[in-house]
C-alpha cells in the first residue's frame, strides 16, 4: 500500500474578492504518511485543504485522490469527502449539535448507513478519542481541548482514509496539545494518512515524515524534516526558526562535543540520550566533588 | 439560561423518556389554558411547581427566580387590564380620588387580571417543568418522532447550538469594547450596542458560511440525520401522567362557577 494518495498538480485558486490564494501548487501526499504543512497566514493552507476535499475548486490545475483526477459532481464529491475527512481548526464552526453523540453521527448516516452500524460507529470513535464520559454532556459545556476531540470524533467516525487537521494544537495549552498529537500518532498507526498544519516548527520536525513549507500559494520547499530543517538559508527566507533539537544539536557538534557525523536526532529523549552517551567518555564535575568529600573525611 | 440547560442536563429526571416529560408539560398546559377556574389554575401552578422542586430537583430558590422573570412582563400586563380611570365618580370602581379622576379596579376587571395572572404562571410552571427537566436537544427528538417538518427540527437544532456560540462571541466583543472603554457614557452606550450588533451580524454571517463548509465536507447533502438517545418510554409513569392530569383536569372543571365576588 504505497504510493501517493493525494497529488496537486500546478494548482491556481482565485477567491471571488480577488485574493490569489494558490498559485501552481504542486504537491504529493504518501499514502499512510505523517506529512506537516508549514507557512505563514495567507499562504493558502486552508484554501489546499479545501481543494482535496473538494469543497474548492481549482481555476487551473488538477487535484487527484488515489491516481484519479477529482470530479465534481454530487456522487463522485460524497465519495471523496467520505475517504478525506478534514478537522478545522475552530471547532465551533463544525460541530452543528448541542449533543457530542448526535455530531458525530452526522457524517455516518451521511455515508447513508443503518442506525445500528451508526451506533457502532459513533461508540469507536467516541473510544479511539477517548471521550466517552462526555458523549453524554452538551457541546456548549465543553472545554476547547473536549471540543477538538469531538470534531476529530465526528470525522473519524466516517473512517476516512485521510484525515487533514487544520492547526489540530492552536490556542491548546500544553499538555492538551500533546495529548492530541499522541492522538494523531495513533490514527496514524491505525494505517490513515494525517495530514496537519502549523504553525510550530518543533512539532513539525519531531513529528512528520515529511514537510511542506508554503508561501504565497506556493511550494517553497519539501522534504523530510531533517531535509527541511537543516536548510537554514531557506527557513529564513520563510520567516521559519529551526526547531530546538537541531539549534542544540549544531551547538553541540559545531563545538566538539558531538563527532562531526553524528545523526541528527529526531526526539528529545533521542537528543539527551546521545549527549549521555558523549558524557560517559569524559568525567563528572559530580564525581570528583563526591571524591574530594571522601578524601576529606579520610584525611 | 444557561443554568436552565445545565439542569436540564443534570436533574433526576433526566433518564425519563422525553416523550413522557413533554407529554405532562403540554397535556397540563393545555387544561391551564382552557380552565375556566382560577382554583383549578393555581392547582396546576402548584402541582407543576412541587413536581420540579421535589421530584426534577430544582432548588426552590433557583425555582422562585425564574418565575419571577415573567413577573415582571405579568405586572406590567394586569396593570393596564386592571386598572381604570373615570373621570366621573363610578360606584364600581374601588379606588382613589386624583384630582377629580377616579382611579381603582372593578370587581369584573379584577377577576380577568387574576385569572390572567394564574393562567400565565401556570403555564410558565408547565413549561418550565418540561426545560429544567429535558435537555432541548431531546425534546427536538421528539418532535421529530412526531413528525414535524424535517427544515423546522434541523432549524431548531442548528438555532439552539449556535445560541450559545453568539452568546460567546457576544461576550468577547464586548468584553474587547469594556477593556477600551467602551459603554462609558450613555451615547457611547448607543454607539458601542450599535457596533456590537453589527459586528455580530457580520460574524454571524461568516460563521454560518463556515458551518455550510463544515457540513459539507462531512458529506452534507440537504438533511441532517442524527442518533437520537435511546430511553424506554414506562407504562407506570404514563398512567402516572394521565392520573395527575385526570385529578388536575377534575379540579378545574368542578370548580368552575366558584368566582362570584
Amino acid at each position: 500500500m504505497v504510493g501517493p494518495i493525494l497529488e496537486v498538480v500546478d494548482v491556481h485558486f482565485a477567491y471571488p474578492d480577488g485574493t490569489q490564494a494558490l498559485a501552481g501548487m504542486s504537491l504529493t501526499i504518501e499514502r499512510g504518511s505523517k506529512v506537516v504543512f508549514l507557512g505563514p497566514n495567507g499562504a493558502g493552507k486552508t484554501t489546499l485543504f479545501l481543494q482535496l476535499n473538494g469543497i474548492l475548486r481549482p481555476s487551473q490545475g488538477v487535484v487527484r485522490f488515489d491516481g484519479n483526477d477529482l470530479r465534481y459532481d454530487r456522487r463522485s464529491l460524497m465519495e471523496l469527502r467520505k475517504n478525506v475527512g478534514i478537522v478545522f481548526q475552530d471547532p465551533d464552526s463544525q460541530i452543528f449539535s448541542a449533543s457530542v453523540l448526535q455530531d458525530i453521527s452526522f457524517g455516518p448516516f451521511n455515508l447513508g448507513m443503518s442506525e445500528e452500524e451508526v451506533r457502532g460507529r459513533v461508540q469507536g470513535a467516541l473510544a479511539a478519542v477517548g471521550i466517552e464520559s462526555i458523549a453524554d454532556r452538551p457541546t456548549h459545556f465543553l472545554s476547547l481541548g473536549q471540543k477538538k476531540r469531538v470534531a476529530i470524533a465526528g470525522v473519524l467516525a466516517m473512517e476516512p482514509q485521510v484525515i487533514i487537521f487544520d492547526e489540530p494544537t492552536s490556542s491548546l495549552d500544553p499538555k492538551t496539545a500533546k495529548q492530541l498529537l499522541i492522538l494523531l500518532d495513533d490514527i496514524s498507526r491505525d494505517g490513515k494518512t494525517v495530514v496537519i498544519s502549523t504553525h510550530d516548527v518543533d512539532i513539525a520536525y519531531s513529528w512528520a515524515d515529511r514537510v511542506y513549507v508554503l508561501e504565497s500559494g506556493r511550494v517553497a520547499d519539501a522534504g523530510t524534516p531533517q531535509e527541511i530543517f537543516l536548510d537554514e538559508a531557506m527557513l529564513e527566507r520563510v520567516d521559519l526558526t529551526q526547531p530546538w533539537i537541531v539549534d542544540v544539536w549544531r551547538e553541540l557538534r559545531d563545538n566538539g562535543y558531538l563527532p562531526p557525523n553524528a545523526l541528527l536526532p529526531r526526539t528529545k529523549s533521542a537528543l539527551l540520550a546521545l549527549i549521555r552517551s558523549r558524557l560517559c567518555h569524559s568525567f563528572r564535575i559530580t564525581d570528583l566533588v563526591s571524591e574530594r568529600a571522601a578524601i576529606n573525611e579520610r584525611g | 439560561m444557561i443554568h436552565i440547560d445545565q439542569y436540564a442536563y443534570a436533574n433526576r429526571l433526566r433518564a425519563v423518556h422525553p416523550g413522557e416529560k413533554l407529554a405532562f408539560a403540554a397535556i397540563t398546559a393545555g387544561i391551564c389554558l382552557a380552565s375556566p377556574s382560577l382554583i383549578g389554575q393555581l392547582a396546576i401552578l402548584m402541582t407543576m411547581a412541587a413536581a420540579t422542586v421535589a421530584i426534577v430537583g430544582i432548588p426552590w430558590r433557583f425555582y422562585l427566580k425564574l418565575m419571577l422573570v415573567p413577573a415582571a412582563f405579568l405586572l406590567a400586563g394586569i396593570v393596564t387590564v386592571a386598572v381604570s380611570f373615570s373621570s366621573q365618580p363610578d360606584p364600581g370602581l374601588h379606588g382613589i380620588d386624583l384630582w377629580g379622576f377616579a382611579v381603582g379596579i372593578r370587581d369584573r376587571d379584577f377577576v380577568v387580571a387574576s385569572s390572567l395572572v394564574a393562567r400565565s404562571l401556570g403555564t410558565v410552571s408547565c413549561l418550565y417543568f418540561l426545560s429544567l427537566s429535558t435537555p432541548m436537544v431531546e425534546i427536538i427528538g421528539v418532535l421529530k418522532r412526531c413528525r414535524v417538518p424535517a427544515v423546522l427540527v434541523e432549524l431548531m437544532t442548528i438555532i439552539y447550538r449556535f445560541i450559545f456560540v453568539l452568546m460567546e462571541t457576544t461576550r468577547q466583543i464586548h468584553t474587547a469594547q469594556v477593556s477600551r472603554l467602551g459603554y462609558h457614557s450613555l451615547s457611547a452606550s448607543y454607539r458601542d450596542l450599535g457596533q456590537l450588533t453589527s459586528c455580530l451580524f457580520h460574524r454571524s454571517m461568516l460563521k454560518s458560511q463556515m458551518l455550510f463548509v463544515t457540513l459539507s465536507s462531512r458529506c452534507y447533502s440537504g438533511e441532517i440525520r442524527v442518533l437520537e438517545p435511546r430511553r424506554r418510554l414506562s407504562l407506570r409513569r404514563g398512567l402516572l401522567i394521565g392520573g395527575i392530569d385526570a385529578v388536575l383536569l377534575a379540579v378545574a372543571l368542578a370548580t368552575r362557577g366558584w368566582q362570584r365576588w
